[in-house]
């Protein structure tokens, strides 16, 4: 039987790494700042976005070739 | 170091595009082969400007998220040896930190050109012997004709698999080993402290794992991806408590390596054993003479040759056109066995575990 593609989640994770992308646009220099910063948690904060946009991305970037069609055979 | 002095530069579309080309491409074969993007995606970004530390900080801080995914991803197919992965990146960690510390030394000593010597000296020593290594031994499976099965263990390995000493062995599943976690220490060791010099640990991590541990190919290249996750994490947090993580660089290489890594990681399913060895050998073997064409630039500099600044200049660019073929070489390689495969009409099911 035929997997149906995985097409909802695709268009919502390809939603949420969007925005996340779009925010990075939109609030360049505020971010650069932020993110130089070297007090208190604010170190933190390249780490946080990295795990936050490896989800968001991943998810998306992994639907995006199996809507495609291109995928292994899983364990 | 006072963020103020630091220059971030002023991104233009034209290096968004580079880093999504280069990061793709880069993700592509750490999909496959475990690690690899980072000798080109560092200095990529410095010839676009950015400050050196800033170019490996940057680039740290993308190459865990990156290594986590496909980890994650791989350990789908059962490639994923998470305590080896675990007890390697122990005491990468450790060589990581001293060898910094040496960069430092020699840094302080011979200065900038003294460094750059010192790294590609260990380029071209490292990769010339690892990379004729590995393809010696992909030629040899090929010519047997057995380039379906799974690897076949070196006698080195057979070797260090049958030294008990008791109280330090310890057995990982996944890749169906037994070893003295004193074979472990040293590799993991000599892995982070090549990733200290060149950035990709790798390079000695995986064949290391493959030809000294016994572990399978498959099973080695995705245990990498661990230690590249434990190392990138804590060098970015190194990196983010002074400040110097361009997060824009981090996530558009990650824009365009998270697709990359997906189809590397999918790739590995669909091509033979032996052509990991292939692409890994090719790119190293294609590096190590990148670097070689620098390395009488820099002993000019230090003053113990004399060339031409013309020749320089030709040399430093043909060396980064080598850097960034390589890595190309290697995503045609993969992209290539893929669609092989894929016509031969097999999708084989890959053993999740080796015989």
């Amino acid at each position: 039987m035929e997997q149906s593609k995985p097409y909802p989640q695709l268009i919502a994770s390809g939603i949420a790494s969007g925005t996340l992308y779009f925010l990075l646009y939109f609030y360049e220099p505020e971010i650069l700042a932020a993110f130089t910063r070297t007090d208190g948690w604010y170190p933190a904060l390249p780490v946080v976005a990295a795990f936050a946009f490896s989800f968001a991305h991943g998810a998306f970037t992994a639907y995006f070739w199996e809507v495609l069609g291109v995928k292994g055979r899983r364990k | 170091m006072d963020s103020a002095t630091i220059q971030f530069i002023d991104l233009q579309y034209g290096n968004v595009l580079a880093l999504l080309a280069i990061g793709f491409v880069g993700g592509l074969v750490s999909g496959f082969i475990g690690s690899g993007g980072a000798f080109v995606l560092t200095p990529a970004m410095m010839s676009m400007g950015v400050p050196g530390v800033v170019a490996v900080a940057s680039n740290l801080c993308h190459k865990f998220p990156k290594a986590l995914v496909g980890a994650h991803q791989r350990n789908k197919f059962g490639h994923v040896d998470v305590k080896l992965g675990l007890v390697m990146a122990a005491s990468a960690a450790i060589g990581v930190w001293l060898g910094a510390d040496i960069q430092h030394q020699i840094k302080g000593n011979f200065g900038e050109p003294g460094s750059n010597l010192y790294v590609s000296l260990a380029f071209v020593i490292v990769l010339a012997i690892v990379g004729g290594f590995v393809l010696h031994d992909a030629v040899t499976v090929y010519r047997s004709g057995k380039s379906d099965e799974q690897d076949r263990v070196s006698r080195l390995a057979r070797w260090v698999q049958s030294v008990e000493i008791p109280g330090t062995m310890m057995h990982f599943r996944t890749a169906n080993i037994r070893v003295s976690v004193l074979f472990t220490l040293p590799l993991g060791f000599a892995t982070g402290l090549l990733a200290s010099i060149i950035a990709v640990g790798g390079f000695v991590g995986v064949p290391g794992m493959m030809y000294v541990l016994g572990a399978p190919g498959l099973i080695a290249t995705a245990t990498e991806l661990v230690i590249a996750f434990v190392m990138g994490f804590g060098g970015t947090i190194k990196y983010a408590l002074h400040g110097l993580v361009d997060i824009r660089l981090a996530l558009i290489l990650l824009a365009g390596s998270l697709f990359g890594i997906q189809l590397g990681v999918i790739g590995t399913i669909y091509v033979k054993p032996f052509m990991i060895k292939v692409v890994m050998a090719a790119i190293m073997l294609i590096v190590a003479v990148s670097r070689g064409l620098v390395v009488p630039v820099y002993l000019t500099e230090l003053g113990q040759l004399d060339i031409e600044p013309s020749t320089m200049a030709w040399l430093q660019m043909a060396s980064f056109a080598l850097l960034v073929l390589a890595l190309c070489v290697g995503a045609i390689i993969i992209i290539a066995a893929m669609l092989l495969g894929h016509r031969a009409g097999a999708i084989r099911l890959k053993e999740s575990a080796p015989e």
